[in-house]
């Protein structure tokens, strides 16, 4: 009973939310006359977006482009909710929660694209030629360099663990994450940590949950309290956010973990009977070319598959090679991912053990 | 039967081409099907094991915790279904009071779960408007708080079935066709060859001289025996109705002789007696019709025997010279004008060729008598030659000749020309039989300045000489 009420209010939160996100609306007006209207529904940030948008424009100026911009969890409701409806959601969707849009593909709801980008899509960031993975984004820890004396500095999920349990005083209250139970890409992140070290994942979150770790909703709120000295440590931040916020503030250091690295790699999906899909389409071969990589390696996402890391990253000089990269990989197994029963059951155990401790006494059972 | 009609009928090397082109389709027509069939339970048994593992392996997740039923599905259950790269999954675990614990609440089983046959048993079905693949698996529960039955549905849709299953039929077709591409130019070309005794069957039957009536003896498969049976059978009966008939035209010139000698005899005695002038005139023109139709009958006798002898008597080394001037002493008559200079010319050596004396004889009185008859004026020569290889018999006369347009009918029997008056019988005739029955010719050369001359042309024989 209890249960079923935390995932109502759950449900109305995200419904809340929902309609407050209508504000994050941007409208790129096509340079030339314009001749259609490509809609973007996106969980990835703008400022990281829009150099890639603006360039787009460049090979396509007849375009202009509407980018409305949610948390994944309530995105994904919305494209499942106008797919059960057959009214389609825009013409392309973009979530870092790439398991959510694989459900959406298995329930039938994207429409299948083949073109010679997509043939240079890694095998693994590609389902049915309906989802495909546009970036390569590792997680990593980030650190306030004011904060983390040199010797402190994690570099394993294990140091990270220990560090916490060692100086649990000092942190207490000073480490962010994802709250998994708002962040889809915080439980996707979560549940493939879990996957793979169970005992590892648990320490941490243990040693996270005793320090009372603060879970907030979104990779910029954290990186932003991080930088101010509020936060000293963020954990399983994405890469690319994370290089974007420490080119701002100095003080803001990453770390890629060196026992492992989770990369995730965003998606795209064209949905079904979308009304302008080849627009999707064109824009999503745009992200998938040549040019579109290059932009977004320089000004949008940072981390590339191949090269090396962006300077300034403690880590490994590539993340390929060294074998620490475990890409989230784009097919059925996120479908574990995305069971309901699955997800209830994880986000519960997450919740009695990084919440309980500091939560309002509604939250408890 | 009509030639058009004949040729019309399509050739037996089309008929059967066509036939085994009809068959060989329909073969492959059924093979390529039956490889459908096998392709697709091959492929269907292949996926089918993963989807009864990935169900298996969700049932076995399912777990008593704090006595409510919970399921942990593994991730590697879904990573098993993934191996058909491009295929959704759907999927619904049912608890024991039947609620959906998890997964598409829609998604049913073709057969009731309740009447579930064995595991192993995988349906076909509809989900959201896609033909499916769909397994299941029961698991019993015995925990005092949830006991029963809990189920687990997996549904997989079918593209790597149908991709595995076309790419297994393609390969098995083009298997086929090459193999009935092989099948057919093969009995293409066992055809050609089995036709070809027919083939050459025809040709020796077309190159036939009309007057071989011998049997055909062509090698031919055991199978046209009875055809060639037929021919020879046909021919045999040919050829006793022309031997009859021959035999009927020897018979009744042998039996007309008698009489006719008799005729002779009695106008020579008419012509004894006195008779006025236009009784004469008739008396002379009785006599020469009279010796026309013994020299005719003469003529018809010999030529049954030349043939006779053509088809029974061995042939033998003669002297074409001995042969030569038999026949010239033979054929020229004591009564002969004294004005005529006849002469007989022959070579020291003696050409020697294989043949039979009477029949050659008869040949060139023949000719001999043909020349004196319709072309000698002053001059006649008979000559006998011989190069390397053959001998010739010439015969050469001063008269007016034969016009070369005419010297193909001049062999014919009874053939007429302008320049002589009434038949020259069968003096040709018979003269060409011999040579032809020899391996020889009968040639005319044309009017030179000295006269027309007829050749008889036989091969030398190079063999012993007894």
């Amino acid at each position: 009973m209890i249960r079923l009420f935390l995932v109502l209010i759950l449900a109305g939160l995200t419904t809340v939310q929902a309609f407050a996100a209508e504000d994050n609306k941007t409208e790129f007006s096509a340079p030339q006359s314009e001749t259609g209207k490509l809609t973007i529904y996106s969980t990835t940030d703008l400022p990281a977006m829009k150099p890639l948008i603006e360039d787009f424009q460049q090979t396509t100026p007849n375009v202009s482009i509407v980018y409305i911009e949610y948390l994944t969890n309530e995105l994904n409701a919305l494209a499942a909710e106008a797919c059960r409806k057959h009214q389609p959601l825009g013409d392309l969707l973009l979530s870092s929660s790439v398991d959510q849009l694989l459900k959406l593909a298995n329930d039938g709801c994207a429409t299948e694209h083949n073109s010679p980008e997509t043939l240079r899509v890694a095998e693994w960031a590609n389902w049915r030629d309906e989802v495909f993975g546009f970036t390569y984004e590792p997680a990593v820890f980030v650190y306030n360099s004011n904060k983390v004396p040199p010797a402190e500095v994690p570099r394993t999920h294990v140091e990270l663990a220990d560090l916490l349990r060692e100086r649990l005083d000092y942190y207490r209250g000073r480490v962010g994450t994802y709250d998994i139970r708002l962040s889809g890409i915080g439980y996707l992140l979560a549940f493939n940590d879990a996957r793979q070290t169970t005992t590892v994942f648990g320490r941490l979150l243990e040693s996270m949950a005793r320090a009372s770790a603060v879970a907030r909703c979104c990779t910029g709120e954290i990186l932003e309290e991080v930088a101010r000295g509020n936060l000293y440590i963020g954990y399983n931040m994405l890469g690319s956010y994370a290089y974007d916020a420490a080119q701002r503030h100095p003080d803001l250091r990453i770390v890629v973990p060196r026992d492992y690295t989770l990369v995730l790699s965003r998606g795209a999906l064209i949905p079904k009977g979308a009304a302008r899909a080849d627009l999707g389409a064109a824009f999503l071969d745009y992200l998938l070319s040549e040019r579109g990589q290059s932009v977004a390696r320089t000004n949008a996402f940072y981390f590339t598959e191949s090269g090396e890391l962006p300077p300034g990253v403690d880590g490994p000089q590539n993340l390929k090679e060294s074998g620490v990269a475990q890409p989230i990989r784009i097919g059925p197994a996120l479908l574990a991912v995305q069971d309901r029963a699955q997800r209830q059951r994880f986000i519960e155990d997450w919740a009695q053990s990084m919440i309980e401790l500091n939560s309002p006494a509604w939250m408890r059972e | 039967m009509h030639p058009e009609v004949a040729r019309k009928q399509p050739s037996l090397f089309a008929r059967l081409a066509r036939r085994i082109s009809f068959v060989l389709g329909i073969g492959a027509a059924l093979l390529v099907t039956a490889a459908w069939y096998y392709a697709e339970t091959a492929a269907n048994k292949a996926y089918d094991r993963l989807l009864v593992g990935a169900a298996l392996q969700m049932a076995e997740s399912l777990s008593v915790e704090d006595g409510i039923l919970t399921a942990r599905l593994p991730t590697s259950a879904f990573e098993l279904l993934g191996l058909a790269d491009r295929d959704r999954i759907f999927y619904r675990v049912i608890d024991t009071h039947g609620q959906t614990l998890t997964g598409y609440d829609d998604l049913k089983t073709p057969t009731p779960l309740e009447r579930a046959q064995d595991v192993l048993n995988v349906e076909e079905g509809f989900y959201k408007e896609e033909p499916v693949r769909i397994a299941h698996a029961t698991r019993v529960l015995a925990d005092p708080a949830v006991s029963g039955r809990a189920y687990v549905i997996v549904a997989q849709t079918n593209e790597a079935r149908l991709a595995l299953t076309r790419e297994l039929t393609l390969r098995a077709t083009i298997l086929v066709f090459v193999m009935s591409l092989l099948a057919f130019a093969g009995a293409m070309l066992a055809i050609r060859y089995a036709l070809q005794p027919v083939e050459r069957l025809g040709t020796e039957v077309r190159s036939r001289d009309p007057h071989d009536l011998t049997p055909v003896s062509v090698d031919v498969p055991r199978e046209l025996d009875p055809f060639v049976g037929s021919i020879n059978h046909f021919m045999g009966r040919l050829n006793e109705r022309v031997d009859l008939l021959q035999r009927f035209i020897a018979d009744a010139a042998h039996q007309i002789r008698t009489p006719l000698t008799a005729l002779t005899a009695q106008i020579d005695l008419l012509g004894a007696g006195r008779l006025d002038k236009a009784g004469r005139q008739h008396f002379d023109r009785v006599k020469e019709r009279t010796s026309e139709l013994s020299r005719l009958t003469n003529q018809l006798l010999s030529h049954a025997m030349v043939i006779h002898r053509a088809d029974s008597v061995q042939l033998e080394p003669v002297s074409l010279v001995d042969v030569a001037r038999r026949a010239y002493r033979a054929a020229i008559p004591i009564t002969v004008d004294p004005d005529i200079v006849i002469s007989f010319e022959a070579p020291d050596e003696r050409p020697i060729i294989l043949g039979d004396a009477v029949s050659l004889r008869e040949a060139i009185v023949n000719v001999i008598d043909n020349a004196l008859r319709h072309g000698t004026d002053q001059r006649l020569e008979v000559r006998v030659r011989a190069s390397a290889m053959q001998g010739f018999v010439e015969v050469e006369d001063d008269g007016p000749g034969i016009p070369p347009e005419s010297w193909a009918r001049a062999t014919q029997r009874f053939a007429t020309s302008k320049s002589h008056e009434g038949s020259s019988g069968l003096g040709f005739a018979i003269a060409q039989e011999v040579a032809k029955a020899h391996g020889g010719t009968l040639s005319f050369n044309a009017r030179g300045r000295k006269g027309f001359t007829v050749v008889l042309t036989v091969p030398l024989y190079k063999g012993e000489v007894k």
